[in-house]
């Protein structure tokens, strides 16, 4: 599905990253987790092709994003960033409808209003749908985005493809779960999602595989069982920690400070 | 819907010109059946005079709003309009370095190519100072507002210093032409001018109207419209060039008239919020509209002088200029 090997990214002569290999499969869904500065969001910016030019190229589907048309690509991935615009001074719907530009010309179509609706829905905003986006508190705004998101990519295509930088902060743990649940609904279709998240115990009990970024560097890139080791945690986060089953559904779960 | 209020405004743009020409009527039906009973001069004001005025107001104010919201989009601000982070002075400068300077070389050049002459100068100086007012101003496809302005103040600044030198320099004649460029005026108004005003915008129009969606997503920022499948970079490209032709020609033929890439979005804004795909094609609409209505005050209020265009429209622009700062203040 995507596959990049020895992306390296320097700023101002600090290196971010160096020499990350990254590969998905469809239907995967991979969280990357790590401290603070660890480079997470760089790596999700550069996989999703923000950069532009990478001196490795990035196979999206086997083809480099050159190759794709920008149209097409618009149909097979998406991203949710992490600094969504404060001041949008439009409705939410019409936040939401952006999702939809890549697939009308000049009046959106039955069809896009229906997915529209359909992922307000999906986000618990469409409550809201004719509310001044400015007045909304930051949980609110992010899961307009999230909206916007998911309705770009409800299509007929196989194998899409999302990028989510962390797309739970300001959420409460109800709207967290349902955001989770739609995620990971959306990779057992066959679709691949690669997602920031801060939240270990979260992304254990969602994700498919884990990478743990440090510095730069790729700490460990396994099931979550293999990463989420009393050992290498306590280590990476530089904090005590204690690592057991969770009783209900055999993940593993973390316990800081002890 | 759209097509709704686009009509209704149409039509509105229709009372006023025909109320504007209700005297007239039977001489501009007696022109058109080619009635030997219309005196000579009454042909001449109407062919020569009115029309081609009516004519420039209704491209020139069409021009400059579209030119204000396509900058707005592209800067994403409200304050981003051609006059006030300096295109303006920029293309008025280099419009009044051609008067000067070109003068001695005017006699020998046929009509056509002198007008272009003078477009061609004010696009260029149009068009340099958006491309620096745009490299100081963004980094990493974020606008500084206040750098923007003060881009705008710099600019300006310059502009009438070498505007006053050259004012100081020249002759008798060149000065006349120089307060008109200050001022602005849709007087100068002529078929040729008109013409090559209305090829410009029909290339700028077609590339530029329907790029409503291209603006609204850019307010995600310019990462994420990529992301919903925008060609970011291009669509910049096009509108940097196309506003800087039309504020560039706007201004060789009618001199500064300012405030008009504020006034028109800034109003379509109030009623449909900030959505391009629909403000756009308005503020084409709008423009004319406002223009037109304007110049027809010009050219009465003060009978039988008239007063510059370009003062009647900062008299509607600069309160509005003030509305929009004491509310963004906060965000600035």
């Amino acid at each position: 599905m995507l596959e990049a090997y020895k992306i390296s990214f320097a700023h101002k002569k600090h290196s971010i990253l160096e020499n990350i290999d990254v590969s998905v499969k469809y239907g995967e869904l991979l969280v990357i987790v790590g401290p603070n500065g660890a480079g997470k969001s760089t790596l999700l910016s550069l996989l999703a092709n923000e950069a532009g030019k990478n001196e490795e190229p990035i196979f999206f589907k086997k083809k480099t994003f050159e190759e794709w048309d920008y149209r097409d690509l618009a149909h097979n991935k998406a991203k949710f960033s992490q600094n969504n615009s404060h001041d949008i001074p439009l409705s939410v719907k019409d936040v939401v409808m952006m999702g939809r530009y890549p697939y009308f010309q000049s009046n959106p179509h039955k069809k896009d209003f229906e997915a529209v609706q359909k992922a307000m829905e999906e986000t618990d905003v469409a409550y809201l749908e004719t509310r001044d986006y400015n007045s909304l508190s930051g949980g609110e705004k992010q899961r307009v985005h999230l909206a916007r998101v998911l309705t770009q990519l409800d299509n007929e295509v196989l194998n899409k493809l999302v990028f989510l930088d962390e797309p739970l902060n300001n959420l409460d743990v109800l709207h967290q779960h349902r955001i989770l649940h739609t995620i990971k609904n959306f990779t057992e279709k066959g679709n691949t999602a690669v997602m920031v998240l801060h939240d270990l115990n979260l992304a254990a009990q969602f994700a498919d595989t884990i990478m743990l970024l440090k510095k730069g560097k790729v700490v460990a890139h396994d099931t979550p069982n293999k990463v989420f080791t009393k050992e290498i945690i306590s280590k990476v986060y530089n904090f005590p920690c204690t690592v057991c089953p969770n009783p209900v559904n055999k993940n593993p779960l973390i316990i800081f400070g002890t | 819907m759209l097509l709704l209020v686009s009509l209704a405004v149409v039509s509105l743009y229709m009372g006023v010109y025909i109320f504007e020409r209700h005297s007239l009527a039977e001489i501009i039906s007696g022109i058109i059946a080619q009635d030997s009973s219309i005196s000579q001069s009454d042909r001449f004001v109407i062919m020569d005079l009115r029309l081609p005025r009516i004519t420039m107001g209704v491209l020139i104010g069409s021009a400059l709003a579209v030119s204000g919201t396509c900058m707005q989009g592209m800067f994403k601000n409200p304050l981003a309009t051609p006059d006030l982070i300096g295109i303006t002075s920029g293309a008025s400068l280099f419009a009044a370095i051609t008067i000067v300077l070109g003068s001695s070389i005017k006699p020998y050049i046929p009509e056509v190519f002198h007008y272009s002459l003078l477009s061609i100068m004010a696009f260029i100086g149009a068009l340099l100072t958006m491309l620096l007012v745009y490299r100081i101003s963004t980094t990493n496809g974020k606008t500084n507002v206040v750098v923007m302005l003060l881009c705008g103040v710099a600019f300006t600044a310059l502009g009438f210093a070498i505007m006053g030198l050259l004012i100081y320099m020249s002759k008798e004649e060149q000065l006349r032409d120089l307060t008109f460029w200050n001022l602005g005026s849709l007087a100068g108004a002529t078929w040729t001018k008109n013409a090559i005003l209305a090829s410009i915008m029909a290339v700028a129009y077609i590339l530029l109207i329907n790029k409503g969606k291209a603006l609204n997503a850019m307010m995600l920022g310019e990462r994420d419209a990529q992301h919903l499948g925008i060609p970011v970079e291009k669509i910049k490209k096009q509108i940097v060039i196309l506003t800087a032709l039309m504020v560039g020609t706007s201004v060789a033929f009618a001199g500064t008239i300012g405030f008009v890439g504020l006034i028109v979005p800034y109003i379509l804004r109030l009623i449909f919020k900030s959505n391009y795909n629909i403000i756009l094609p308005l503020s084409a609409v709008m423009g004319s509209v406002l223009l037109l209505s304007a110049d027809t005050v010009s050219r009465t209020i003060a009978q039988p002088s008239e007063i510059p265009i370009g003062i009647l429209t900062a008299f509607m622009g600069a309160p509005i200029f003030i509305i929009i700062l004491i509310r963004s203040r906060k965000s600035m």
